[in-house]
């Protein structure tokens, strides 16, 4: 699919790629944090579901969530270096079902639209 | 290992002190993690290169921890800001003209003329950077301008009537004369002075001599204006704002000449406006050049009268297209 965009759009397109998972990147790490997590497991974790994520993104990412109150973090010293472990608290959750439902509604209304039966 | 301690420390720079430390010890973790999982706990040095590649430069990983975005004034504060902005910087240059012109007024003295306008020039960054400087902090107290509680109602919206289009016959017609006149004075200058010639004698104006260049610099300036006004069509702050800085230059100069007219013709004995008027006939068999010193102070009284009417009107237009009607100036509150 990908080589069929033309070379003039490939910049766009890359630029829309990125727009369309950034905009998913929040229920998906929401999604992953019921256990306590540090940022690297997160990233292997979301990657080894197709999901790749910049390590640049995912941290400014898990701090803007604890700053807005979804997520607690810790630092646990006692393995071979210092980790900063993020888990989501029950703000976030409630957060999370939300917009779970949303996302449901949208595959939905996408199906329908991207789907070749046009009425 | 030794590199990403330099990429770190070129992050780190970038990044607010108070969060330093921690975001700093959280990205080393973070690489020397991805480090180890990639080369199997053996890394080199073309191992640690490519990581650092797909992490991106310092520069970019540091921005990512400002979502928000850094800058003095946001997007929230601008449009208020462009708006003070330009009446600050209105007020500054009007008030500087107008004292220009009482000082003119009260002694003719040409030679402090382009003093007092490289003054006025001298001053606008400084009213530029204050205008700047308050609104940055207000944007650090993070005060923003109160959102309106009122219901939106779309049939509100102001007539487009209020953006009025520029009479393009009219603009096109001045730019025209403007041109003629400038023109045939410019012949005058280097023709040896302004001077006509009438049966035998030589009627000559030294006032209009000794200001040519400010009269010339002003006429070039309201042709520039009129053009500018052609190719935008429409009536904006920014256009209105021009014409009336054109004007009032052009005020000022129109201020000198009748200034000088009124110098030359005291010392030629001929009194002030009324009393050269009611003079006429006695002037006519006394000579031609203190008639029409006369008249030329007359017909310059009667421009600056009109050019005087036509900025005060702009100056309405201004800030009527500014203060929409009904609205009351933004407010501010903190931010809770």
């Amino acid at each position: 699919m990908r080589d069929m965009i033309f070379a003039s759009q490939s910049e766009n397109y890359e630029k829309l790629s990125q727009e369309l998972r950034r905009g998913i990147l929040v229920l998906a790490t929401l999604s992953q944090l019921d256990e306590k997590k540090y940022g690297y497991a997160l990233i292997s974790q979301l990657s080894a579901q197709g999901l790749d994520v910049e390590q640049g993104t995912l941290y400014p990412l898990l701090r803007r969530l604890e700053e807005q109150g979804m997520l607690d973090s810790s630092w646990d010293v006692s393995g071979s270096r210092p980790r900063r472990y993020y888990a989501i608290n029950a703000d976030g959750r409630s957060v999370r079902e939300a917009l779970k439902e949303d996302w449901q509604a949208l595959v939905v209304s996408m199906e329908k639209l991207l789907s070749h039966d046009k009425r | 290992m030794e590199l990403i301690e330099r990429y770190l420390q070129e992050i780190g720079r970038r990044l607010p002190s108070r969060q330093r430390t921690d975001i700093l010890s959280e990205l080393r973790s973070s690489l020397v993690d991805d480090l180890e999982a990639r080369s199997a706990g053996q890394p080199r040095q073309s191992d640690v290169v490519a990581l650092l590649k797909e992490m991106g430069p310092p520069e970019q990983v540091a921005a990512s921890f400002h979502p928000e975005g850094q800058y003095l004034i946001g997007p929230g504060l601008y449009p208020l800001f462009r708006m003070v902005l330009g009446i600050v910087l209105t007020a500054v240059v009007g008030a500087q003209l107008l004292a220009v012109l009482i000082a003119v007024a009260l002694r003719d003295q040409p030679a402090s003329f382009l003093d007092s306008f490289w003054g006025i020039a001298n001053s606008l960054p400084a009213a530029f950077g204050f205008v700047v400087l308050v609104f940055a902090l207000l944007q650090r107290l993070e005060i923003k301008p109160e959102a309106s509680d009122e219901i939106f109602d779309p049939l509100a919206l102001p007539s487009l009537a209020e953006d009025e289009p520029v009479k393009v016959g009219e603009q096109a017609f001045s730019v025209i004369i403007g041109v003629v006149v400038l023109v045939l004075l410019s012949k005058f200058a280097y023709g040896g002075g302004f001077s006509i010639r009438y049966g035998e004698g030589i009627f000559t104006n030294p006032v209009i001599d000794r200001l040519f260049f400010w009269i010339a610099l002003s006429m070039a300036l309201g042709i520039l204006v009129d053009i500018v006004l052609l190719w935008r069509r429409r009536w904006q702050p920014g256009t209105r704002l021009l014409k009336i800085g054109a004007n009032l230059f052009s005020l000022s100069v129109l201020a000198l000449l009748i200034q000088g007219h009124s110098a030359w013709l005291a010392s030629a004995g001929a009194g002030g406006l009324f009393e050269s008027l009611a003079r006429l006939p006695e002037n006519l068999a006394a000579g031609t050049q203190l008639v029409g010193m006369a008249a030329f102070r007359l017909a310059f009284v009667v421009a600056f009268v009109a050019e005087a009417i036509e900025t005060l009107v702009q100056v309405y237009r201004l800030f009527r297209s500014m203060v929409r009607p009904g609205s009351d100036l933004p407010v501010f509150v903190w931010r809770s």
